[in-house]
């Protein structure tokens, strides 16, 4: 990896784009996202030197992430019930994406995600969005690899019938999906 | 083979690139006959790809000016506040070009610093290295880079790191010397004929390699004097050996 030699402050400022796409993934709010990219960042600035160089910056990122998450969840939990799904209109399709799917199946979609209980859809968009390995996907949630792919399997039967689409029609070699 | 001998996860694993050799080649042979199969591991390969096109396109969206700035700011209150400290690892020497190609827009900020450091450094250029300034100047002349060479004085051996031009076009070479308990990292560029020192970090040895800290403050250095590429061994021979 040539970003080897940079210094973690210096490969956040690169990262941020990723790292807010998986903030939003998980928390389905822009607003809330943005605060937890900024208090991941300064955590993860804290705590440089923690991070092991050569391994992953980005599980390492995201595990930073994903904790203040569950702190905000737990907190959350305990202040009362909020309106979760509400707050969550306003992840809406990007604007000016070129679709290789329908707008409606992609609302689809975006919907069945936020049905998911969170702890399917972290461990779904670490595989799918992402592009994961099991095994780092694991290391990102502190998990055994066996319960990712038992959580991901039932994730995505979980998505498929939420959204309705039917198997099969849906897959073209060409329509590569995503823009990465 | 039956159908059952797959589980949820096995397909799964399939979809994902994830299954070994053995099993994929199993399953592949199954699915030629299978559509039930087939149908089942669609739903895998169908929902990784519709929440990818769902939700990759996010990472296209500008991050917000204000979120931005402020990480900008924090990353930058630590570089200033402790500039050595946020080194994060040892490193080869491979790695150095595309150190000074990420180094050069970071480099006006941190040419106070290294000013700074030079200014110490050199005061601290170990004494025994400055009597065989004359042999060092031959090594210098003569040697392409990559090669260690003994010199005289005992127990030191120069190692020609790089050569390259700074940004008025003049020979430099950066250079280390290795002694049994230390190394000093040094760039010269040839003026009139001689070599002049422009920078010298003095550090104790750590396995053969210069902590990163030095080398962060000549790649630093290098970038501030606009050095360019390194030049090829071709070039090198060239600019060496004239005739």
């Amino acid at each position: 990896m040539t970003y080897d030699t940079q210094t973690v402050p210096e490969r956040l400022v690169a990262f941020l784009p990723n790292l807010r796409r998986f903030a939003i993934s998980l928390c389905r709010s822009r607003e809330l996202a943005d605060d937890l990219v900024q208090m991941a960042c300064e955590r993860a600035i804290l705590a440089a030197d923690s991070f092991v160089p050569g391994s992953r910056f980005d599980a390492w990122m995201f595990r930073i992430l994903r904790n203040l998450w569950i702190d905000h969840l737990r907190r959350q939990k305990t202040a009362g019930p909020q309106g979760d799904l509400e707050d969550a209109r306003d992840v809406s399709i990007p604007s000016g994406e070129a679709a290789s799917l329908a707008r409606m199946d992609l609302l689809e979609v975006t919907a069945a995600l936020q049905k998911l209980p969170a702890e399917q859809r972290e461990v779904l968009v670490l595989v799918c969005v992402e592009e994961f390995s099991y095994r780092d996907a694991a290391e990102v949630l502190a998990i055994p690899i066996g319960t990712v792919m038992s959580r991901l399997a039932r994730a995505r039967k979980n998505l498929m019938e939420l959204t309705g689409i039917s198997f099969g029609e849906r897959r073209s070699p060409d329509s590569k999906g995503g823009v990465l | 083979m039956s159908k059952k001998d797959f589980d949820d996860e096995t397909l799964m694993a399939f979809a994902d690139g994830e299954l070994d050799e053995t099993q994929s080649r199993a399953l592949e042979e199954a699915l030629a006959s299978n559509e039930a199969l087939c149908e089942r591991l669609a739903v895998f390969l169908d929902s990784r790809q519709l929440v990818g096109d769902a939700l990759k396109p996010l990472i296209d969206e500008p991050v917000p000016e204000a979120l931005f700035a402020s990480v900008r700011r924090m990353a930058d209150e630590v570089r200033h506040q402790k500039p050595q400290d946020n080194v994060v690892s040892f490193r080869p020497k491979q790695q150095q070009q595309t150190m000074r190609r990420w180094l050069v827009p970071v480099a006006a900020s941190l040419v106070a610093i290294v000013t700074g450091v030079v200014g110490f450094a050199l005061g601290r250029i170990n004494p025994s290295a400055s009597n065989s300034g004359a042999e060092i100047a031959a090594v210098l002349d003569r040697e392409v880079s990559g090669r260690d060479v003994t010199l005289s004085s005992p127990e030191t051996v120069l190692h020609v790191v790089a050569s390259f031009r700074d940004e008025r076009g003049e020979l430099c070479r950066e250079y280390e010397l290795k002694q049994p308990k230390s190394s000093t990292l040094t760039v010269a560029c040839r003026q009139n004929g001689a070599w002049a020192t422009r920078l010298a970090l003095t550090s104790a040895k750590a396995d053969g390699y210069v902590p990163a800290s030095s080398q962060e403050t000549i790649d630093a250095y290098l970038a501030s004097i606009q050095a360019g590429e390194p030049l090829s061994p071709e070039e090198e021979r060239e600019v060496l050996a004239p005739e």
